[in-house]
């Protein structure tokens, strides 16, 4: 078992380990890795005034909440003085003058950053394979095809295999239709996406900006309660940050439950399924029926239309926040003789098969004659699934799902966008209701492959959200 | 669903894509739209379109002047400059 952030505190305080030395395993972990799930990794020398910072906390005994701690950073969070490319060729040259502000809040409690992980091109992807910078390997293998590289999931990918393989101890990824939890799920660990509007998006290039969410990929529910800890805050820089009374998510996450609690499942999800699925959701029920939960069946009634909704809305924002890439004042140049073959040129270099396929989207959702019928359309149907959700959530206290249809499959497996697309179809109905969801890993199929599930709260009560996934955790943790 | 005139489509995203992909996207995009036609089936006639799901006022700050991003700071990252701007080709004649 890898160690928790509380446990690595707790070895630092007692002089165990150092600071640097920590960094130092991390840091050859990541280096020797062919997992490629760093785009960048920042030697020592370059963080030399944080580790020793931290290490003098320690000394002097007032050590930050996450003192120390190495951690990955997808590459899709401006980081101050350190290339962020959102593993596009676009930005392959772009180094931020800000620090975003989540990444600011994990440095002001004391973390270091290890270095930038992998993820698809502008996050746009389920499987880490549509980055600039090649794909990423999942660290596990299908016990019956061995030398098969598996896809990690995306578009968190490099952020989930690097906690998976232990080359950093937490990971910020940022999920706008499944990125944290549908990697989490294949890498065997745990993903929270917050509600919409917790974690500012200030500093994250952005995506679809009504649906893009920062959170952690963690080795355990724990851990996740601690990042949480640190980066869900109010800020001003994001008009759909929420300033409402944050709680902490540490205190009495081992607590069992005052008072009854009922999980509904929609049976809906799970026709269809694979035993190897459908044996991920028995198992978490007859886990947590132990401990009294009562289980009882729900039934959405816009399912269906979740996968059409959001493959409208989420290219239509995206055409319009990549508008922004034009090759002049920032990113990568494609000269031309006038200004707007630059613009042409660079876009057209520049953006990768799938970020071109989102964007034509986008555009055409959006031109004259098809608003109305496309995306206005969309924008009424997602109200639609958020009321659905709402009176699901009014007659339980959480929602119990797969995290994803199927396990880890062979890069280059899944050429048809479409059949790429239908593997965020339990992440995101989630994402469009902005409801916080947490995928804990619950089993491994019958080809030895990390499987998890999913438990959706209602809005900002990621609080009893944790308490209940460390609850299952405890039931369902499963050895590599 | 009527045909999709992807050369338009490019033009008004700015992207100019390669003779020999403009199938490959025109397809891709056909296949799409097809998928996401059947959003056109669900009765919304009584239903507002939901632009920020928490649906909450944004919050007020007090209009404090801070100093950041300076000229140098911003230009770093210019693919080209010429003093304090962003140089492109000529635009007037």
């Amino acid at each position: 078992m890898k160690n928790s952030i509380s446990q690595i505190k707790k070895a630092l305080i007692e002089k165990k380990i150092s600071v640097g030395e920590l960094y130092d395993e991390y840091l050859a972990k990541a280096k020797s890795g062919n997992s490629n799930s760093f785009n960048l990794v920042i030697d020592r020398e370059n963080n030399i005034s944080s580790i020793n910072d931290s290490q003098n906390r320690y000394d002097n005994g007032n050590p930050l909440p996450l003192d120390g701690i190495p951690l990955g950073i997808k590459d899709l969070f401006c980081t101050k003085g350190i290339r962020t490319t959102a593993s596009s060729k676009i930005l392959s040259n772009f180094i931020p003058n800000y620090e975003s502000f989540v990444t600011q809040q994990l440095l002001n409690d004391g973390s270091i950053f290890i270095g930038k992980n992998n993820c698809d091109e502008f996050a746009m992807g389920s499987s880490n394979e549509t980055s600039y910078f090649g794909p990423v390997i999942n660290p596990w293998k299908n016990k019956n095809t061995q030398k098969d590289n598996l896809v990690p999931g995306g578009s968190s990918g490099g952020s989930a295999a690097a906690v998976a393989e232990g080359s950093c101890v937490a990971s910020m990824g940022t999920d706008t239709g499944g990125s944290i939890r549908q990697p989490a799920s294949l890498c065997g660990i745990v993903g929270l996406k917050p509600t919409f509007g917790s974690c500012s998006r200030w500093g994250i290039v952005a995506f679809a900006s009504s649906l893009d969410q920062a959170g952690p990929l963690t080795n355990c529910v724990e851990d996740a309660a601690y990042v949480l800890n640190s980066i869900n805050k109010h800020d001003f820089n994001d008009s759909t940050s929420s300033n409402h009374q944050r709680e902490d998510y540490l205190i009495d996450i081992n607590n069992s439950f005052e008072k009854k609690i009922k999980i509904g499942i929609p049976s809906d999800y799970l026709e269809d399924v694979s035993d190897d699925i459908s044996n991920q959701i028995d198992n978490t029920k007859k886990a947590l029926s132990k401990h009294g939960i009562e289980f009882v069946d729900v039934k959405f009634k816009t399912t269906e239309y979740a996968l059409s909704t959001y493959y409208i809305l989420a290219p239509a924002e995206a055409s319009s926040n990549l508008a922004r890439y034009d090759g002049i004042r920032y990113g990568f140049r494609e000269d031309g003789e006038s200004l707007d073959d630059i613009y042409l040129n660079s876009r057209t270099k520049g953006f990768g098969d799938e970020v071109t396929r989102r964007i034509l989207i986008g555009t055409y959702v959006l031109s004259a004659g098809y608003y109305d019928a496309y995306y206005r359309q969309a924008q009424k149907v997602r109200r639609l699934i958020k009321n659905d959700f709402q009176r699901i959530l009014n007659k339980v206290d959480f929602i119990l799902t797969p995290t994803t249809p199927n396990e880890a499959f062979k890069i280059g497996d899944k050429l048809d966008p479409i059949s790429m697309y239908k593997n965020d179809i339990y992440t995101v109905p989630t994402s469009l209701a902005g409801l916080p969801g947490i995928s804990i890993p619950s089993g491994l199929s019958k080809n030895g492959l990390p499987l998890g599930v999913q438990f959706i709260g209602n809005y900002f009560e990621e609080k009893s959200l944790l308490q209940l996934a460390a609850l299952a955790e405890k039931e369902l943790s499963f050895n590599e | 669903m009527s045909d999709i005139d992807i050369k338009r489509i490019s033009y008004l995203a700015k992207l100019k894509l390669p003779p020999e992909k403009e199938e490959f996207y025109s397809n891709s995009l056909k296949d799409i739209i097809k998928w996401v036609d059947n959003l056109k089936k669900v009765d919304t006639s009584k239903t507002e379109p939901l632009h920020n799901v928490t649906e909450k006022t944004v919050s007020i700050r007090n209009d404090e002047v801070s100093k950041s991003n300076s000229v140098d700071d911003i230009l770093r990252n210019a693919p080209e400059r010429a003093q304090n701007f962003f140089k492109v080709p000529k635009v007037v004649e």
